[in-house]
């Protein structure tokens, strides 16, 4: 007769971790189910315990002109924010990473330097200069100003991966006779881009979700959405804006897992 | 509430009516005029009928910005080509707008006639541009708690409210302010007796405290506060909708929150700037947005509709109850005021 298997000791230490960490996942989903609540519970106010389950809410967003259009407004401003972002950003780290640039830790702060700053300063600061050049408020406007403050995202994940980037890949490539443009798109690149693309990723939601900077950048009728709920919410705070806060978490999240899908992220995540 | 059929009707007749108007500008050129003007149902009826007509009318676009904060906003543009050309705010922000030269003082007949027809209130020396609306800041309260209609401001102290009491964020909303003045009033020598404003509202804790008016809606409407200190329009526009809630005007009398328009000196299009609030002004277009968004109208002739009439301040009687706080004297010591009362409320 075998020997019953020995119990593990009781690991205080372990248990406070696993603790710590349950809080700390709670910390981060409550709000996220109170929006669920909120944005599912028929009344018109935050209620606890729910009494009932109904997509009112949610067919009033989508049945709202000007949630619709400033929905749509976001999306293409956030991918516009993407592609811009990933192309100066992934620019930028490489010439500060591979470059021999004078000053190039002056140049990092000063790539960095728009997270520094309180976005509403850039807001407003911006939004004082696009005045004084004249050219008003247009969307590109808006686009260039979020593009300012996503492209450190981009930045710092390039230069991450850069800083373990093996050299002598390209250079056994650069020797077997490949051009420095077949060199790039064909070893480099492939290299570099979870890290681009996940910087990609960070660009699109802090556009998506961007508030302090578009606040003084948009024009009427030309509103993003955290805009109009914001503007929304100083008149009727019923759950329409808990039904548009899901909608922004699911397709942030939709973004991310297409994302994945198609480049694999997680090969960033392994770095 | 007001029907989208009957705001379609009114939005016919007004653009009937603006067809045998008399504008006093040219028709010559198309302008744009840039506004700013609130959300919710009163944007609703905006977009729906009143820009549309006044478009029509005066063969101009309007853009309306719908989007907070103002206020910096117009600061930051220049003077002489300002962002606005009709600045739509309540009246602090207008008082500190004219301190800083962005708006004007006050309007004659001849720029806007309609002036002629208002209530004194609305061009008052505590008014700086015309005032087109305005609510009574009283007491909301639920009619399912077993509460006394509150029939003074003194009522919100009683120790049963303690912690089902609701107020405001003071520096920040407009409300909260006219509150602390009224504390003042009640408890102490008048509107501007900060030290008794204090000493009543250290004994007002604990009360829940919130930013916009539209939270304390909902904090009456979910019972999380039982009584709390908002605007009429804020509890009537629930009216029909079965919600057991109510609103009291304190027998000391009911604050002013008007709804002001202003020209900035340097817009490019005065005339049409005076004539939008002319427009504004007009018993049609005041009847609208009163009976819309339940707002006193300014304009003495507007004949509103029995229901309205019975709970808004438009006959003598109930215009008399009506204070209207000295907004340059509350701007002046505004920074003071902040401190010390976020030291009285925090946490």
């Amino acid at each position: 007769m075998s020997a019953a298997p020995k119990r593990r000791p009781f690991d205080a230490g372990s248990a406070a971790y696993l603790a710590l960490n349950l809080l700390l996942v709670a910390f981060l989903l409550a709000p996220i189910a109170i929006v669920v609540v909120f944005a599912l519970n028929p009344t018109p106010y935050i209620s606890f315990p729910p009494v009932g389950v109904s997509l009112r809410w949610f067919q009033k967003f989508f049945a709202g002109s000007d949630f619709m259009n400033a929905l749509a407004l976001s999306l293409w401003v956030a991918l516009c924010v993407l592609v811009l972002s990933v192309v100066i950003g992934g620019a930028c780290a490489l010439a500060l990473a591979r470059g021999r640039l004078p000053g190039r830790t002056f140049l990092t702060a000063f790539f960095m330097s728009p997270l520094m700053l309180p976005a509403i300063l850039t807001g407003l600061a911006l939004f004082q200069s696009y005045l004084l050049a004249g050219i008003g408020r247009p969307v590109w406007g808006l686009i260039m100003a979020h593009t300012l403050v996503a492209v450190p995202y981009v930045l710092r994940t390039t230069l991450a991966v850069l800083h373990n980037f093996d050299h002598r890949i390209e250079e056994a490539a650069a020797a077997l006779g490949a051009s420095p443009t077949r060199v790039f798109f064909e070893v480099t690149l492939p290299l570099i881009r979870p890290g681009v693309f996940a910087g990609g990723v960070f660009a699109f939601i802090v556009s998506f979700d961007q508030f302090p900077v578009s606040l003084f950048l948009v024009m009427p009728k030309n509103e993003t959405l955290p805009v109009v709920l914001f503007n929304y919410m100083k008149f009727d705070l019923d759950g329409a804006i808990a039904a548009a806060s899901m909608v922004s978490i699911l397709l942030a999240l939709s973004v991310v897992l297409a994302l994945e899908r198609l480049i694999g992220l997680k090969a960033y995540v392994k770095l | 509430m007001i029907s989208r059929r009957s705001m379609l009707r009114t939005g016919a007749s007004l653009a009937a009516a603006a067809t045998v108007g008399t504008p006093a500008i040219s028709h010559a050129q198309t302008k744009t005029l840039k506004i700013t003007t609130w959300g919710g149902k009163w944007g609703d009826i905006m977009k729906a009928t009143v820009l549309p007509v006044f478009e029509k009318e005066f063969k101009c676009t309007v853009s309306a910005d719908q989007a907070f904060p103002f206020m910096p906003k117009l600061q930051a543009s220049a003077k002489n080509d300002p962002l606005y050309d009709v600045f739509h705010t309540n009246s602090n922000e207008q008082w500190s707008a004219l301190t800083e030269g962005l708006v004007m003082d006050k309007f004659t007949t001849k720029e806007v006639p309609n002036v002629a027809d208002v209530h004194p209130w609305s061009v008052s020396d505590k008014i700086v541009g015309v005032a087109i609306f305005t609510s009574a800041i009283g007491l909301g309260y639920r009619t399912d708690k077993g509460l006394t209609p509150p029939k003074s401001w003194k009522d919100l102290a009683d120790p049963k409210l303690a912690g089902a009491r609701g107020g405001y964020l003071i520096p920040v909303n407009s409300l909260g302010q006219c509150h602390l003045m009224m504390l003042g009033k009640v408890y102490g020598k008048g509107l501007q007796d900060l030290d008794a404003a204090y000493k009543a509202l250290e004994q007002l804790k604990p009360i829940k405290l919130v930013d916009f008016t539209g939270q304390m809606e909902k904090m009456l409407l979910s019972g999380e506060v039982s009584e709390g200190v908002i605007h009429d329009s804020g509890v009537y526009r629930y009216e029909g909708q079965n919600q057991p809630v109510d609103f009291a005007s304190p027998s000391e009398g009911v604050m002013a929150l008007e709804q002001v328009l202003n020209v900035p000196p340097g817009s490019k299009v005065k005339e049409l700037a005076y004539a939008y609030i002319d427009y504004m002004l007009r018993p049609d277009v005041q009847k609208l947005l009163a009976e819309g968004v339940w707002y006193s109208p300014a304009n003495k002739k507007v004949k509103l509709d029995a229901k309205y009439d019975a709970k808004l301040l438009t006959r003598p009687e109930k215009v008399a109850t009506l204070i209207q706080p000295d907004w340059k004297w509350y701007n002046a010591r505004k920074d003071d005021i902040d401190a010390r009362v976020t030291k009285i409320l925090k946490g």
